[in-house]
């Protein structure tokens, strides 16, 4: 462990720190809208597929009701993007 | 995290969803009324050619006209219940279960019955619905067999032994009421803690209040004694406790009558009870129909529950009677309007 304390610290220092804090945040904002929608997706693809096995033409339906989730992970994903790039 | 492995593992989502599609496949109200205009031949050609094509033309070669449309609806019942164990896991398989316990209850008693009046041993079976713990196999050993007591010892490891071990022949109605009471006060016993199975006590204990305001209705009109009425009824009910029970078996008809404004089924049921009633049949109806809006009511409010199984298997088996009353009725020449008003819908 390297003991950095600001006043110390160069100029690069403190952008690449800074930089690997961002790089942290979008990791999170992916990883946590991530398992969000993972959450979110389980049951109703369970039942997605339940409701399926009864009615095939169910199929279409189900498959938009499962997927409407990863609007959270897209989120996620853009927050990362605004962050890393912007 | 871990509580949300434990939701996981109850695994509603799956059967909730696959029932509601099962129920929409059942037989929509706007078709009775067409049943009702057709001939035996015409209504189990438009069954066969509906959910019931498996079990009419597996049972076709074996039977023809009624005899094939009792079977076959009997078989699809049993076959639709077994499925709902089938297709379930965890705390919903375990709840489907002990409710379908049921059918035991209702296999022995026809067992019983069909010995008791010297059926022989296919028309026993004709009548039994496979559905619970009692498999077919077991159930045709049993029925074969000629004396009460190899029945009996047949049972001797089912729970239900207690009600048939003083069993000797003869008048079967309390028989009977032991069965109910010991399969309700197991199924009661057997319902745990979690919110699920909260949400399962609540349904079955407004079954109980259901079965035993039928019971009152028909003892009360007979003019039996407050002791003989509490004999029959089923405690734990939601509403109607023990005390409330007492007091309304001890009431005379129409006090009785009055008594039952202060529970909520009255709203329900007033329109049709009329002191000088000659029968109980549309009392009955309603009540029916009400056990029906109920289970669809709080299914709409739980739908992660075991609520909307229930409902399916409730309705499920009211579109099985409603067919058998039309054709049964058909059968005997009943006049439409009779048939109609036997009919749940």
């Amino acid at each position: 462990m390297v003991d950095i304390s600001i006043a110390d610290a160069t100029v690069e220092q403190i952008l690449a720190n800074q930089k690997g804090l961002i790089a942290i945040g979008a990791g999170l904002a992916v990883g946590l809208s991530g398992i969000a929608s993972g959450i979110a997706e389980k049951d109703i693809g369970a039942a997605a597929v339940g409701a399926m096995a009864e009615r095939e033409e169910l199929f279409g339906k189900g498959l938009i009701l499962t997927v409407i989730p990863e609007t959270i992970v897209i989120f996620g994903l853009v927050v990362a993007i605004l962050l890393l790039f912007l | 995290m871990a509580f949300l492995i434990r939701r996981g593992s109850k695994k509603y989502p799956y059967i909730t969803a696959r029932v509601r599609a099962m129920k929409s496949k059942l037989i929509p109200k706007e078709v009775y009324p067409k049943l009702m205009n057709m001939d035996i031949p015409e209504i189990t050609r438009l069954i066969g050619e509906s959910e019931y094509k498996q079990d009419v033309d597996e049972l076709a070669q074996r039977y023809s006209g009624l005899d094939l449309l009792e079977h076959a609806l009997n078989q699809n019942l049993a076959r639709t219940y077994r499925k709902l164990l089938r297709v379930s896991q965890d705390e919903p398989n375990f709840l489907i279960t002990e409710y379908l316990r049921h059918w035991d209850i209702w296999n022995i008693k026809t067992i019983l019955r069909g010995k008791y009046y010297g059926a022989p041993a296919q028309e026993i079976l004709d009548a039994v619905v496979a559905a619970g713990q009692l498999g077919y196999r077991e159930l045709t050993s049993i029925a074969n067999m000629e004396s009460i007591d190899d029945i009996k010892t047949a049972l001797t490891h089912s729970p239900y032994y207690a009600a048939i071990a003083e069993y000797e022949g003869g008048e079967l109605s309390v028989i009977e009421n032991e069965l109910d009471r010991i399969y309700y006060s197991r199924l009661l016993a057997s319902i745990g803690k979690s919110k699920g199975e909260k949400l399962s006590l609540k349904y079955i204990r407004t079954e109980i209040d259901l079965k035993n305001l039928k019971t009152l209705f028909r003892t009360k009109k007979a003019g039996l004694e407050k002791d003989e009425i509490l004999n029959l009824v089923i405690p734990g009910g939601m509403e109607l406790k023990s005390g409330d029970l007492k007091r309304l078996s001890s009431l005379s008809w129409p006090d009785f009558l009055k008594g039952l404004e202060d529970y909520s089924y009255w709203s329900d049921i007033s329109e049709v009870v009329r002191e000088d009633m000659a029968s109980l049949m549309d009392v009955e109806a309603v009540l029916d129909k009400y056990a029906m809006g109920y289970a669809t009511r709080i299914s709409h409010y739980y739908p992660l529950s075991i609520l909307p199984i229930y409902d399916y298997m409730l309705r499920k088996n009211n579109e099985i009677n409603n067919i058998r009353t039309i054709v049964r009725g058909k059968k005997v020449k009943l006049p439409d309007e009779i048939i109609r008003k036997h009919l749940v819908m």
